[in-house]
C-alpha cells in the first residue's frame, strides 16, 4: 500500500529531503483532464478539455469565474478546487467592497499559495489535490499563474496541466514568442491547438467537451484608464466557431515551425 | 477591519492531536506504545511474527517525536537535504550596506521572465532570500512580516535585524519540536540596514524631545548593516558573507576571499558585482539548467536605496552580470592554459 | 491617617476634597470617548487642472489652549496621496500608524522590478520641503481606494459607538489619473466636491473657494498657482476668524508627478488693521 516509510503524512521528510505526500498530490493533478492557459499583452485565455463519466452523463465543468477580472481552470480533485475557488471569491469580493477596485491577481494567488503550504506542514492535514491555472487582468495587464498542491505559485506566459499536458507544453514552448502580440481570436486558437496536442489518438474537440474562458484589458482612449473585458466562460455552441477554425489543421501540425506531427502518446 | 493574521501559531499548534502516531505498517513496535517513553531500542522483535527487524529505527526517523539515542533529529537533517537541492542564494554584508542574491533555476521555458520574485522585503529595510522549498520560504517570509508588524505596533519603530533573526530562529525551531509539524525545508538569509538616523517614532506628532524620540545618544554611532542566516533547525549566526543551496561550497570559498570586515572592506557597488560573479560561479554546480539572477540591496539613508530594501536596478544588475560572465570566460581560458601546460609535461 | 494601600499616594480628602466618584464607571454601559481632547482645526483643499492643493495649519489645541505648534496634520500615503486630518490628534496618530501599515502591506504586493532611487524614507523629517517622486507602480492603492477604505473604517467605528473623532480630507488622483478629492468624517459620511473644507473652513473658506471652483469644469480650468493662491487666502481668513488656528501651516500639492509637501509655511501679508474698527469688547467704551 505504501511505497516507503516516509509517505504517510506531509510532516515527514524522506532521507533525500522530499515530501512524498506532496508529490502524490501532484499525481492527482495529473489524473485530471488537460487545461491550457496563455497570456498576451491584452488578454488571458483558458481552454479546457472536459470529461464525462459515461456516454450520457454531463461533462465536468473546468472553468470558473472568480470575479469580474479573474477566472480559474482546474485539474484534479474537483472538491478541493471548490474549496479554493470559494475562498478566492470571498477574498475578491471583500477586497472590492473595501477598496473599490479589482483585487490584484498576484495577491490573490499568493493567498491560496500560503493556504496550500500550511496543509503541507501540519499533521492531520493533507495537501490540496488540485492544480489551478489562474487567469486574470489588473492594472498591470493580463496575468497567468500556475498553482500547485505544494503551494508553489508562479507567473507564466503560457502553461498546461493535467493528463498528457506535456504535449501541450511542448506546443506552447515552440510558439512562445508569438503569444505576446496575439489578438484575442489568435490566442484562443493557439490554446485550442495546444489542447489538441494532449488528446488521445481518436479524440476530437467537440462543442460538448471544450470550454474557453477569456479575460481582457485595454486602455480607454479618453482618459487612459483600464477597461476590463470581464472574464467569461464559453461552452457549447459558443465555442463552435473556434473549434472549426482549428479543425482543418493536422493534429500536432499547427505550430509555426511546421515540424510535422507531434508525438501522440496513448493514455 | 485591520488586516491581521494571528501572531501566535494557530490553535492546532502546539498540537492538540495525540503525540503518538500509530504506525500504519503491520508492525506495532512495543516502544511506540504510550508506556515506553524512555530509551529507544534500535532493533526490535515483532511479537506476532517473531521477526527482528530494523524497521522500527526507520520509523523513528520518519517521525519527529523523540530524539534518537545519538541525540539527532533526523527530520531536521532530512530538511537540510531539501535545502541542499535548491538554487544557491548568498548574502554579503559590506561596510555601507547589504547585498542579497539568488540563482533562480528556471524550471520551465514558459515561466514569465522577471515576474517571479524570490527575494522578499520585510517592513521597508529588511530583505529575505532563501534556498530550498519555495512554499516554505514564503511561509517564512509571511511570518517574518507578521513579526515585523507586531514589533512596529508595540515599539512604534522598525524592527532591528538582530531581533527579527532571533524571532525567526525561534519560530523555525518550534517546528522541530512536535510530531504534528515538520521542519522548514529552507535556509533563510536575512539582511537589513538598521537606521543610523534619529528616526521619528511612528505617527509622531511634532518633533519630540531634542535627544530624539528614539532615545539615541547623540555622540554614538547607531545602526548599520546586518546579515543573518537561519537553518532548518532554527540555529542562526550573524555573518559578513553567507551562502546556502546547491553551490554553497563554491560560494563560501569565494566569499572568504573577499575583504568584508576589514579596513579596506568592499563598498556596496563592489559587493553587487562580486555577488553576481559568485552566483555565476556557484551555478557551475547546476550547469545543465538555465537560471535567472535576482539581486537586491539595502544602503544607508544617504546611499543609493535611502535605507530601503530594493531590487538592484536593471542597469547595474546587467553590468554586474556582464562582468561576471567575462570573469567566467577568463577563468575558462586560465583552465585551458593550465591543461595545455600539463599536456606538455 | 489612612495607611491602607488604597490611600497610598492619594491626596488627603480633608485638604483636597473627596474624589468625584461619578468618574468611576463600575456599572452601566461601557462607552468610549465622547469628546476629543487634543484637536486640530480645519483642513482645506481645492482641485485644479493637474491635481489637488491641500493645506492645514500646524496647531494642536487643548481646548482653548494653543498647546502644540509643530503638529503636521498632512500625512502622505504611498507617495501619491495626501490625507489631511482635523479633529482628535491621538486618533490622527492611530490612523497614521494604521495607514503606514497598509502602505507597507501594499509595497509587499507590488515589489517593483525597476525602482527609481529617488525616494525619501520618512515623511516626517524636520526639513520644510520634501519632494517625493512616485515609487509606486500601477498596482498600488490610489486616493479613491484609500478614501473608500477610510470610509468603511470610520463607519464601522461609528457603528461600534467608538468613533475615531476626525474629519479627514483625502487628496490625490483616482484610477484614471484625474484629480480626486473627498471627505470622510467621524460618522462615516463621505462625499466629494471640487473644493472641500472641514471644521471652521466649511463655513469660512468654502464660500471663497466656491467662487473660483463651483463646478468640476471651473476647477479643471484653475492653474496650480491660482489654486495655491486661493488656499493661502483661505488660510489667512481662517487665521483672522478661527480662534483655534495658527499662522504657521503645511501645504501640499498633489499631481501625477507626486506630492510636494511644505510643512513650515508662514502666513504672509496679514492685515490686522480691521481690528481697530471693532467696538464693544474689552476696555474700549466708545
Amino acid at each position: 500500500m505504501f511505497r516507503n516509510n516516509y509517505d504517510n503524512d506531509s510532516v515527514t521528510f524522506s532521507p533525500q529531503g522530499r515530501i512524498f505526500q506532496v508529490e502524490y498530490a501532484a499525481e492527482a493533478v495529473k489524473q485530471g483532464s488537460v487545461v491550457v492557459g496563455i497570456a498576451s499583452k491584452t488578454h488571458a485565455v483558458l481552454v479546457a478539455f472536459k470529461r464525462n463519466a459515461e456516454e450520457l452523463s454531463s461533462y465536468q465543468k473546468k472553468l470558473f469565474a472568480i470575479d469580474e477580472h479573474v477566472g480559474i481552470a482546474i485539474a484534479g480533485l474537483t472538491s478541493d478546487a471548490r474549496v479554493l475557488s470559494n475562498f478566492m471569491k470571498q477574498q475578491c469580493l471583500g477586497h472590492r467592497l473595501t477598496y473599490g477596485r479589482n483585487m490584484p491577481v498576484r495577491g490573490l494567488v499568493d493567498m491560496i499559495g500560503s493556504k496550500a503550504q500550511i496543509n503541507t506542514q501540519h499533521y492531520g492535514k493533507r495537501p490540496y489535490g488540485v492544480g489551478l491555472l489562474v487567469a486574470g487582468v489588473d492594472e498591470q495587464g493580463p496575468h497567468l499563474f500556475e498553482f500547485q498542491p505544494s503551494g508553489m505559485t508562479e507567473e507564466m506566459v503560457a502553461f498546461a496541466i493535467g493528463a498528457r499536458s506535456q504535449m501541450a507544453r511542448t506546443y506552447l514552448e515552440k510558439n512562445l514568442d508569438a503569444f505576446a502580440d496575439c489578438g484575442r481570436e489568435e490566442l484562443v486558437r493557439h490554446g485550442l491547438k495546444a489542447l489538441k496536442e494532449s488528446l488521445v489518438q481518436d479524440r476530437e474537440l467537440t462543442i460538448e467537451n471544450t470550454s474557453v474562458g477569456i479575460a481582457g484589458v485595454s486602455k480607454s482612449k479618453e482618459d487612459g484608464s483600464s477597461v476590463v473585458e470581464p472574464f467569461k466562460v464559453f461552452d457549447g455552441q459558443e465555442v463552435n466557431a473556434w473549434i472549426e477554425s482549428v479543425a482543418d489543421d493536422k493534429e500536432g501540425g499547427g505550430d509555426a515551425a511546421g515540424e510535422g506531427e507531434g508525438m501522440d502518446v496513448d493514455a | 477591519m485591520v488586516r491581521r493574521r494571528p501572531l501566535t501559531p494557530s490553535s492546532s499548534f502546539p498540537p492538540k492531536a495525540p503525540c503518538f502516531h500509530n504506525p500504519p505498517s503491520a508492525f506495532r513496535t512495543p516502544n511506540e506504545s504510550p508506556h515506553n517513553l524512555g530509551y529507544m531500542m534500535q532493533r526490535v522483535t515483532n511479537h506476532h511474527t517473531h521477526k527482528t527487524t530494523d524497521v522500527h529505527r526507520h520509523g523513528l526517523r520518519s517521525r519527529q517525536l523523540h530524539l534518537l539515542p545519538d541525540g539527532r533529529n533526523f527530520q531536521v537533517e532530512y530538511a537540510v537535504k531539501a535545502v541542499e537541492n535548491g538554487g544557491t542564494s548568498i548574502g554579503i554584508r559590506c561596510k555601507d550596506g547589504v547585498v542579497l542574491a539568488v540563482e533562480k533555476v528556471v524550471g520551465s521555458k514558459l515561466l514569465k521572465h522577471s515576474a517571479n520574485k524570490r527575494i522578499a522585503t520585510v517592513d521597508r529595510h529588511l530583505g529575505v532570500v532563501y534556498s530550498g522549498m519555495v512554499p516554505d520560504g514564503r511561509h517564512f517570509v509571511d511570518r517574518a512580516r507578521d513579526e515585523a508588524r507586531a514589533w512596529r505596533d508595540t515599539n512604534k519603530t522598525p524592527i532591528p535585524t538582530a531581533d527579527l533573526a532571533s524571532r525567526m530562529g525561534g519560530y523555525m525551531q518550534a517546528y522541530t519540536l512536535y510530531q504534528s509539524v515538520r521542519p522548514f525545508g529552507i535556509t533563510a538569509i536575512v539582511g537589513g540596514f538598521d537606521s543610523e538616523l534619529e528616526l521619528p517614532v511612528d505617527g509622531e506628532v511634532g518633533y519630540g524631545p531634542s535627544v530624539g524620540a528614539g532615545g539615541k545618544a547623540p555622540d554614538k554611532k547607531h545602526g548599520g548593516p546586518f546579515l543573518y542566516m537561519i537553518e532548518p533547525s532554527g540555529l542562526y549566526w550573524g555573518y559578513y558573507g553567507a551562502a546556502t543551496g546547491k553551490g554553497r561550497q563554491a560560494a563560501k570559498a569565494e566569499l572568504e576571499k573577499l575583504d568584508l570586515g576589514g579596513a579596506g572592506a568592499l563598498t556596496l557597488e563592489q559587493a553587487v558585482k562580486e555577488a553576481a560573479r559568485i552566483i555565476y560561479l556557484a551555478h557551475d554546480d547546476n550547469k545543465d539548467k538555465e537560471f535567472e539572477l535576482e539581486m537586491s540591496w539595502i544602503s544607508a539613508s544617504d546611499g543609493p536605496t535611502k535605507g530601503k530594501h530594493q531590487e538592484v536596478p536593471k542597469a547595474l544588475r546587467e553590468e554586474a552580470e556582464r562582468l561576471a560572465k567575462k570573469s567566467m570566460e577568463s577563468d575558462d581560458e586560465d583552465d585551458d592554459k593550465k591543461d595545455d601546460d600539463k599536456m606538455e609535461e | 491617617m489612612d495607611h491602607r494601600p488604597q490611600a497610598w499616594g492619594r491626596p488627603r480628602d480633608d485638604v483636597y476634597g473627596a474624589y468625584d466618584g461619578s468618574y468611576f464607571q463600575n456599572s452601566g454601559p461601557k462607552f468610549a470617548t465622547q469628546s476629543p481632547v487634543v484637536t486640530g482645526t480645519s483642513v482645506i483643499a481645492i482641485k485644479f487642472k493637474d491635481g489637488v492643493v491641500i493645506a492645514a495649519d500646524n496647531l494642536a489645541s487643548y481646548g482653548s489652549l494653543a498647546r502644540f505648534t509643530n503638529v503636521k496634520r498632512l500625512r502622505v500615503f504611498l507617495d501619491t496621496t495626501v490625507v489631511g486630518f482635523g479633529g482628535d490628534v491621538s486618533d490622527m496618530q492611530y490612523l497614521d500608524r494604521h495607514l503606514n501599515e497598509l502602505a507597507i502591506d501594499e509595497s509587499y504586493e507590488n515589489d517593483t522590478t525597476e525602482t527609481a532611487a529617488a525616494t525619501t524614507t520618512s515623511s516626517s523629517d524636520p526639513s520644510s520641503t520634501s519632494t517625493q517622486t512616485p515609487n509606486n507602480p500601477a498596482g498600488s492603492l490610489n486616493a479613491a481606494n484609500l478614501h473608500k477604505y477610510l470610509q468603511k473604517l470610520l463607519y464601522r467605528r461609528r457603528n461600534d459607538f467608538d468613533p475615531l473623532w476626525n474629519h479627514i480630507l483625502v487628496a490625490g488622483l483616482d484610477a484614471s489619473s484625474k484629480p480626486f478629492l473627498a471627505s470622510v468624517d467621524l460618522r462615516g459620511t463621505a462625499f466629494t466636491s471640487p473644493s472641500l473644507a472641514t471644521g471652521f473652513g466649511a463655513a469660512l473658506a468654502q464660500p471663497i473657494m466656491r467662487r473660483y471652483a463651483a463646478t468640476e469644469e471651473d476647477a479643471a480650468k484653475l492653474t496650480r498657482e491660482q489654486a495655491v493662491d486661493i488656499i493661502k487666502e483661505c488660510m489667512k481668513v481662517l487665521f483672522y476668524r478661527d480662534a483655534r488656528s495658527l499662522d504657521k501651516y503645511s501645504i501640499a500639492v498633489v499631481t501625477k508627478d507626486g506630492v510636494e509637501l511644505k510643512e513650515e509655511e508662514q502666513l504672509e501679508k496679514q492685515s490686522w488693521a480691521f481690528a481697530e474698527r471693532i467696538h464693544g469688547y474689552g476696555t474700549q467704551t466708545v
